[in-house]
């Protein structure tokens, strides 16, 4: 089970990092989001999945 | 040709009749969102030289995902060419709007300069000066009983605020303000608009002067750090430096207006709402989303395809213009279930109010943070209010901009806290010259 932003894809909305501030945090340099947490436990895959229903672009994949 | 026509189409085009700077589409924009995408996602208007409408939700994610074939850049050399930017029509032939109307990689090298000025992590900075100068402008007005929502706060804060990270003198905001919003809300058939166009050329050549001034004063701010970039070793491009101030200014200026001034109208007509958001801070970032999607401040924008294809099923020809809407995939029912009602709680809210894909509003963070500290903290002085209808304007035309152009509002008289608009401006150029200062000695020094 793995959760990854794809960074082409990805334009900075923040909307993830709203919706799962567990899981997404985002860049200083231009606010676009990454992955913070290195364990992908069921409740990380649960909520990266609630937060990539919300991103404008559909730029979270996620693994399970 | 119309009736026969299938959707998506193989020949032949389903023609509407629409235009987004019609009062029509001003007083009905959901109804008008539903009647096209019904018909197709991807519709064709007769206007303004003729344009693709689309209105759907996945076609418009489709095409701004492709600055390949749908092109943003504005030709300024040749005002018949192909390439005329982001609105349709293109009222301004001679002006841009900075790396908006530009397309990767150039786009982007614009971009990277502004980007830590405008990220997320940037906005902690600025939260003190809005939160003092939307008070400012309270206490001037609080025991009167009477304001105009536009005129005396949200015209004035974000605009100030606009200066301050740009690295212009804050008192300057009032130079930019009537052009940049008469800019927007002037309908193209509009009698003033030789006059207006007349304005935004006026209001290039003063930022001219203002960038030749920050060259030999450099003060820091977006300013100086487009002066300061370099991309390959070269320094960017003088025109698209003005160009790109100019788009900080007319995104900076009227775009924040245009929301904050719809939602605190919308929280006027709905009292009950009203309460249960002062009730609960915490509800106040889904509802901030929820007011972008319903209000969508930028309505959408405009694209030039530059080679034959076809894109989510649809056939496009080298030099169609196309207006791939923000404000009616907004209320596309396949992504939003009642797609006409503010839930203040909606939960997913994919919204394209920030545009999508490489062009995504670059100052989504500080607008977000501002919307939310202007009208939280002016609903904490003013919980209670009432608009006058009599002096309230909406923009003529919404097809660039959806705004307010005066908004009065009435209210209980309450007292001052602190000090007014002049003096807050005294102690802020103040304190960001003393910044300025020490920014420049320890360069010195270093």
């Amino acid at each position: 089970m793995r959760v990854h932003v794809d960074e082409d894809i990805c334009q900075g909305h923040t909307l993830c990092a709203m919706a799962a501030p567990d899981v997404f945090g985002l860049r200083d340099e231009d606010g676009h989001s990454y992955v913070i947490v290195t364990e992908f436990t069921t409740e990380v895959i649960e909520s990266a999945k609630r937060a990539a229903l919300t991103c404008p672009e559909q730029a979270i994949v996620v693994e399970d | 040709m119309t009736d026969t026509a299938t959707c998506p189409y193989e020949d032949g085009r389903i023609v509407v009749d629409f235009d987004q700077h019609s009062p029509d589409y001003q007083a009905n924009m959901a109804e008008r969102s539903h009647e096209l995408r019904g018909k197709c996602p991807v519709t064709w208007s007769e206007y303004h030289g003729g344009y693709w409408v689309v209105t759907a939700l996945d076609e418009v994610s489709a095409m701004y995902k492709r600055p390949d074939l749908f092109s943003a850049v504005k030709d300024t050399v040749d005002p018949e060419g192909m390439f005329r930017g982001i609105q349709i029509p293109d009222t301004q032939p001679q002006v841009t709007a900075g790396f908006l109307e530009m397309d990767p990689p150039v786009q982007l090298d614009f971009r990277r300069v502004l980007n830590p000025y405008l990220s997320p992590a940037a906005m902690e900075k600025w939260e003190p000066l809005i939160r003092d100068f939307t008070h400012a402008c309270i206490d001037d007005v609080i025991e009167s009983g009477r304001f105009d929502f536009v005129d005396d706060l949200v015209n004035i804060v974000p605009a100030i605020l606009t200066m301050a990270m740009l690295g212009l003198p804050l008192s300057s905001w009032e130079v930019y303000c009537e052009p940049t919003h008469a800019m927007v809300y002037t309908p193209p058939d509009s009698p003033d608009l030789p006059r207006v166009q007349q304005m935004g050329l006026n209001m290039v050549m003063d930022l001219m002067g203002a960038v030749a001034a920050a060259r030999d004063n450099p003060r820091p701010g977006i300013i100086k750090a487009l002066l300061d970039a370099e991309v390959n070793g070269e320094p960017l491009d003088d025109a698209g430096i003005i160009g790109t101030v100019f788009l900080v200014i007319g995104g900076g200026f009227d775009t924040t207006t245009a929301f904050t001034s719809s939602v605190w109208r919308w929280l006027a007509e709905h009292p009950d709402q009203k309460a249960r958001l002062l009730a609960d801070h915490a509800l106040l970032d889904s509802a901030t989303e929820e007011f972008l999607r319903y209000f969508s401040p930028s309505q959408g924008d405009a694209r030039t395809v530059t080679q034959d294809c076809e894109v989510a099923g649809y056939k496009f020809s080298k030099g169609d213009r196309v207006l791939l809407s923000f404000a009616m995939p907004n209320r596309d029912p396949k992504y939003f279930p009642e797609p006409d009602t503010v839930q203040l709680d909606r939960f997913p809210n994919r919204h394209a109010a920030f545009g999508l894909g490489n062009h995504r509003c670059i100052g989504s963070n500080i607008a977000r943070m501002q919307f939310k500290t202007i009208m939280w903290e002016a609903l904490q002085r003013i919980p209670d209010y009432a608009i006058d209808y009599d002096g309230t304007e909406r923009y003529a035309t919404i097809g660039v901009i959806n705004g307010n152009k005066h908004m009065p509002t009435v209210f209980e008289p309450g007292a001052r806290r602190g000090p007014g608009l002049a003096e807050t401006m005294i102690l802020w150029q103040a304190r960001l010259d003393d910044e300025a200062e020490t920014e420049a000695a320890a360069a010195a020094g270093s």
